[in-house]
C-alpha cells in the first residue's frame, strides 16, 4: 500500500492539481479545462527544444522534485513526521539556490521571497507536528494514524495549519513568492520545456503532502481525515478564488502574529491539558 | 513514434504568451474578454503565462513602436521552439493607423515571421479564439528547428518604406 501511494504520487498529485483547477473554474462560472489538463501540459512540455540555463539549475529543479518526492514517501511509509518535514525544507531550500544559480531578477526576488515565506512557514509546520507528538507520544507517522483524532484536543493547531495553507502550496493570499502577475513565477521563471517538468510536478506532489498533514488530524478515524483533507482543499480553492495577494512583508507578519501564536497556544494547551 | 505520440499534445495545452507593443490596450482588453467566464479560453488548455520560456504562442498587439521592437525580438528568441507568432489587431498586422508615423515601425512582421493574421480594431473575441485555434493547427505541423527573428538575418524585402505583405503571404 505504502509503494503503490508512493509510486503513484505524481499521477494522484496530477489529478488533484487538474480537479483544482476545474473546480477554481467552476467557482468563477468558467468551464474550465479538462481534468487532465496537468497531464496535457506535462507532455507538451517535453516536446519542447531543451534550452538550459546552465547544468545546476536545471539539476537543482530535478533534485528539488526528488527531495519532494522523499518527504512524501517518508509519509506513506509512517515514518517520523520531523524527516517528513525536514525533507519539504529541504525541497523548497533547493528550489532556492537553483533562483538565486540563474542571472535573473525575478528569479532571485522570487527566491528572497520564498526564503522569507519559508522562515514564516516552517516554524507552524514544526510545531504542529510537536503538537501531535505530545497527543500522540511519537513523532511516527504510524503511531500518529493509531492514535485517536486530534482535531478536537489540538483545534488551535489545525486553525493554524489552516492559515498557514496558502502559503505552503504558494496560493493567494500568501503567493508572494511566486507572483504570476507581477515577478512571472518567481524561482521557477527561467526553467523551460523538460526542465519545467521536474518544478510543475513538484507542486502536485507539495500539494499531496500538505493535504496528508491535514489527513493525520484524523487520527486513527479515517472518515474524519478525509473529510479534513476534503475540507481544507475546497477553504484553500476558495480563499484562492476570493483573496487578493498580500505584501510579502505582511504575509510574514500574518503568519507569525496569527498562525504562529495558534500553534504555540496550541501546545502550551496541550502541556496543561 | 514516441515523437508522434508528444506531438499531439501540443495542441492540447498551449500556453500564450502575451506581449503589448505600444498597444492602444483595445486588443489586451479584448484579450481579457476571451479570458473571462463567456469565452473562457482555458477550456482549450491555454494559460496565459507571461513567461517566454514557458510559452508556445506568442500573441502580439500594437504596432511596435521603436522602444518595443528590440524587447519584442528578445522575447521571441526566449521561446522555446516550436511556436507561433498570432498578429492581434489592424496595427499589429500592418500598422493600422499608425502606418507611416515617425515612432510606428508599421507591424510586427518587420521584425519576427508571423503564423496568423489577426484583423479588426480591436478584433472581436470570437475572432481572437479563431486566430489561435489556427495557431494551434500551424503549432501542431512545426518542427523543433531554431526559427530567428527576420532583421537579425537581414530577409526583409522593404517596398517604399513598409514591407512587401504579397509575397509574404505567398510564403506562409
Amino acid at each position: 500500500m505504502s509503494w503503490i501511494l508512493t509510486l503513484m504520487a505524481p499521477i494522484l498529485g496530477g489529478l488533484l492539481y487538474g480537479i483544482e483547477r476545474k473546480l477554481k473554474a467552476r467557482m468563477q462560472s468558467r468551464q474550465g479545462p479538462p481534468l487532465l489538463q496537468p497531464f496535457y501540459d506535462l507532455f507538451k512540455l517535453s516536446d519542447k527544444r531543451p534550452m538550459m540555463i546552465h547544468s545546476f539549475h536545471a539539476a537543482m529543479g530535478i533534485v528539488h522534485f526528488a527531495a519532494a518526492w522523499v518527504a512524501l514517501a517518508v509519509l506513506f511509509f509512517g515514518g517520523d513526521l520531523l524527516v517528513a518535514i525536514f525533507f519539504h525544507l529541504l525541497s523548497a531550500a533547493l528550489l532556492i539556490v537553483a533562483g538565486y544559480s540563474a542571472r535573473s531578477a525575478y528569479s532571485r526576488i522570487g527566491s528572497t521571497r520564498e526564503l522569507i515565506a519559508i522562515a514564516a512557514l516552517e516554524p507552524v509546520l514544526i510545531l504542529s507536528a510537536i503538537g501531535f507528538y505530545l497527543h500522540s507520544g511519537s513523532f511516527e507517522v504510524s503511531a500518529i494514524l493509531n492514535a485517536p483524532p486530534s482535531l478536537l484536543p489540538s483545534i488551535l493547531g489545525f486553525a493554524a495549519l489552516l492559515i498557514a495553507l496558502p502559503g505552503l502550496l504558494k496560493k493567494s493570499p500568501f503567493d508572494a513568492a511566486e507572483g504570476h502577475q507581477e515577478i512571472v513565477g518567481g524561482a521557477e521563471i527561467e526553467f523551460s520545456g523538460r526542465f519545467y517538468e521536474a518544478v510543475y510536478t513538484a507542486k502536485w506532489l507539495d500539494m499531496i503532502f500538505v493535504f496528508t498533514l491535514v489527513f493525520l488530524f484524523g487520527g486513527n478515524n479515517l472518515l474524519l481525515g478525509i473529510t479534513l483533507a476534503v475540507s481544507a482543499f475546497l477553504t484553500v480553492v476558495f480563499a484562492d478564488n476570493a483573496t487578493a495577494r498580500v505584501r510579502y512583508t505582511d504575509m510574514v507578519r500574518i503568519l507569525y502574529s496569527v498562525a504562529f501564536v495558534l500553534a504555540a497556544a496550541n501546545l502550551i494547551v496541550g502541556v496543561v491539558l | 513514434m514516441i515523437a508522434e505520440f508528444l506531438r499531439r499534445f501540443r495542441k492540447k495545452s498551449p500556453w500564450v504568451l502575451h506581449y503589448n507593443a505600444g498597444s492602444c490596450n483595445g486588443c489586451d482588453i479584448e484579450i481579457l474578454a476571451c479570458l473571462a467566464p463567456k469565452y473562457d479560453l482555458e477550456r482549450l488548455g491555454i494559460r496565459n503565462t507571461g513567461n517566454p520560456k514557458q510559452s508556445d504562442i506568442f500573441l502580439v498587439t500594437g504596432p511596435v513602436t521603436q522602444r518595443s521592437r528590440e524587447r519584442l525580438v528578445e522575447l521571441y528568441t526566449q521561446i522555446p521552439e516550436p511556436k507561433v507568432v498570432v498578429a492581434c489587431g489592424s496595427c499589429t498586422c500592418t500598422g493600422g493607423v499608425f502606418r507611416g508615423m515617425y515612432g510606428s515601425e508599421d507591424g510586427i512582421d518587420r521584425y519576427i515571421p508571423v503564423d496568423v493574421y489577426i484583423g479588426g480594431c480591436a478584433p472581436h473575441p470570437e475572432q481572437i479564439i479563431d486566430g489561435l485555434v489556427q495557431a494551434l493547427e500551424i503549432l501542431e505541423k512545426k518542427s523543433k528547428n531554431v526559427e530567428q527573428p527576420k532583421k537579425l538575418m537581414g530577409e526583409i524585402s522593404e517596398r517604399d518604406g513598409g514591407i512587401d505583405k504579397t509575397n509574404m503571404a505567398g510564403k506562409l
